[in-house]
């Protein structure tokens, strides 16, 4: 009886603790920082608006340093190779990246992240790699496209693969505006679909279920076992 | 275990070595039970349903926070699940296994949930943010209340299992 009890204990404390934190704490795969949305889905719940991010990158003896510019916030990391940048006697180049304060729709796209403009005082010599977190909330992108115009002309860039949890990476060969995502015809593979938030719940029900329809016969073997041992 | 753990954390967050390090850590942990008879891990096989369904209900307890919250919960990537399951039986046969059957024949029970819940808590504060571990630990003592209520580590695998997978 007192272990039982204390067992019941240990429930509500989990129950108590758990319901104190966002939910989903992976174990062994840590909890993905929440995402900073332009334009937050609604289960977001509450949201910082993305951080923008600058970097001066110097130029030595006519090439450009390594280096890599990114948010403050961290949602989008581009890394420079020495010799990136067309340098043309320049001393620095500056690299800006802005998030973009609104959230257009391309034609057979599904944005999974902001769209972020990155911008330099000098063209790219050379491939540079590009990371972009994106949200657990949605599904996940399997491509990261491109553009000059944020409004139209998007494409896909490199071979995009997610690299670790929540992270995704490609290289590109210019920069401009870029974001995550995949067709909105056919859903990422490997994407996890919420189903409106309902997942969850049934998985549970499922599980509740399976523990009664389980139990009751090992309860009614005990209650009828428990007569014949009174007998004796 | 701690060194084991926190290795397979930092590997996790290096490019490409995210489910390689996952199933090393988690391999890794079962060897850590290597040399203890199953009986004393909580492994024996007597009963074997009902700790089936202890599993399934401990699986239910850890995901109904999540489940009765309005709005979407994340789900685990489907790439990851099999470096899950290993964790999570690797974890269990760690903590819950080889180290709370240590702990308990040095201190008897209170030390070896104690203790296990501690250690639990500490190899996941590389890979948890500091608001997380409040749950982390108590998930632990859950898990552990229950390895010394049934004497059973079957039930602690199975619902660990399903509470990865599904969260």
């Amino acid at each position: 009886m007192k272990r039982a009890a204390l067992l019941a204990l240990g429930v509500v404390l989990y129950a108590v603790a758990a319901w104190m934190v966002a939910p989903g704490f992976y174990d062994g795969i840590a909890p993905p920082q929440p995402y900073n949305f332009t334009c937050p889905p609604p289960q977001a719940g509450a949201n910082s608006k993305p951080s923008s991010g600058h970097v001066d990158i110097k130029v030595i003896g006519g090439v450009s340093d390594a280096s890599s510019a990114y948010t403050d916030d961290g949602q989008i990391v581009i890394g420079f190779l020495p010799g990136a940048f067309e340098a043309d006697g320049k001393n620095t180049i500056s690299v800006d990246i802005k998030p973009y304060p609104t959230c257009p729709h391309p034609a057979g796209i599904q944005f999974v992240t902001n769209i972020y403009q990155i911008s330099a005082t000098a063209p790219l010599a050379k491939a540079s790699n590009l990371d972009m977190l994106f949200s657990n909330l949605l599904p996940d992108p399997d491509k990261i496209y491109s553009a000059t115009d944020p409004t139209d002309g998007w494409q896909s860039v490199g071979n995009a693969q997610p690299t670790r949890p929540s992270v995704i990476s490609t290289q590109t060969s210019s920069l401009g505006y870029f974001a995550a995502g995949y067709r909105s015809t056919s859903p990422s593979s490997g994407a996890v679909t919420l189903g409106g938030g309902q997942t969850l719940p049934i998985i549970v029900a499922i599980l509740i279920v399976v523990v009664i329809l389980a139990g009751l016969p090992v309860a009614v073997l005990k209650r009828r076992s428990g007569p014949r041992r009174d007998r004796k | 275990m701690l060194l084991i753990e926190w290795s397979r954390t930092l590997l996790a967050q290096r490019p490409g070595l995210t489910l390689a390090a996952l199933v090393l850590g988690g391999t890794a942990l079962v060897a850590m039970a290597s040399g203890w008879p199953p009986e004393r891990l909580g492994l024996g096989a007597s009963k074997f349903g009902l700790r089936v369904i202890g599993g399934v209900a401990l699986g239910a307890v850890l995901l109904l926070p999540a489940a009765a919250r309005p709005g979407a919960a994340p789900l685990l990537p489907a790439g990851l699940a099999l470096a899950a399951v290993v964790v999570s039986v690797g974890e269990e046969v760690a903590f819950r296994g080889a180290l709370y059957a240590a702990l308990e024949d040095i201190g008897g029970a209170p030390l070896a949930i104690g203790g296990s819940t501690v250690l639990w808590t500490l190899a996941h504060a590389l890979s948890h943010p500091l608001p997380f571990l409040g749950a982390v630990a108590a998930a632990g003592l859950l898990l552990a209340l229950w390895r010394w209520a049934c004497k059973d580590l079957v039930a602690p695998i199975i619902g660990h299992v399903i509470a990865d997978l599904a969260l």
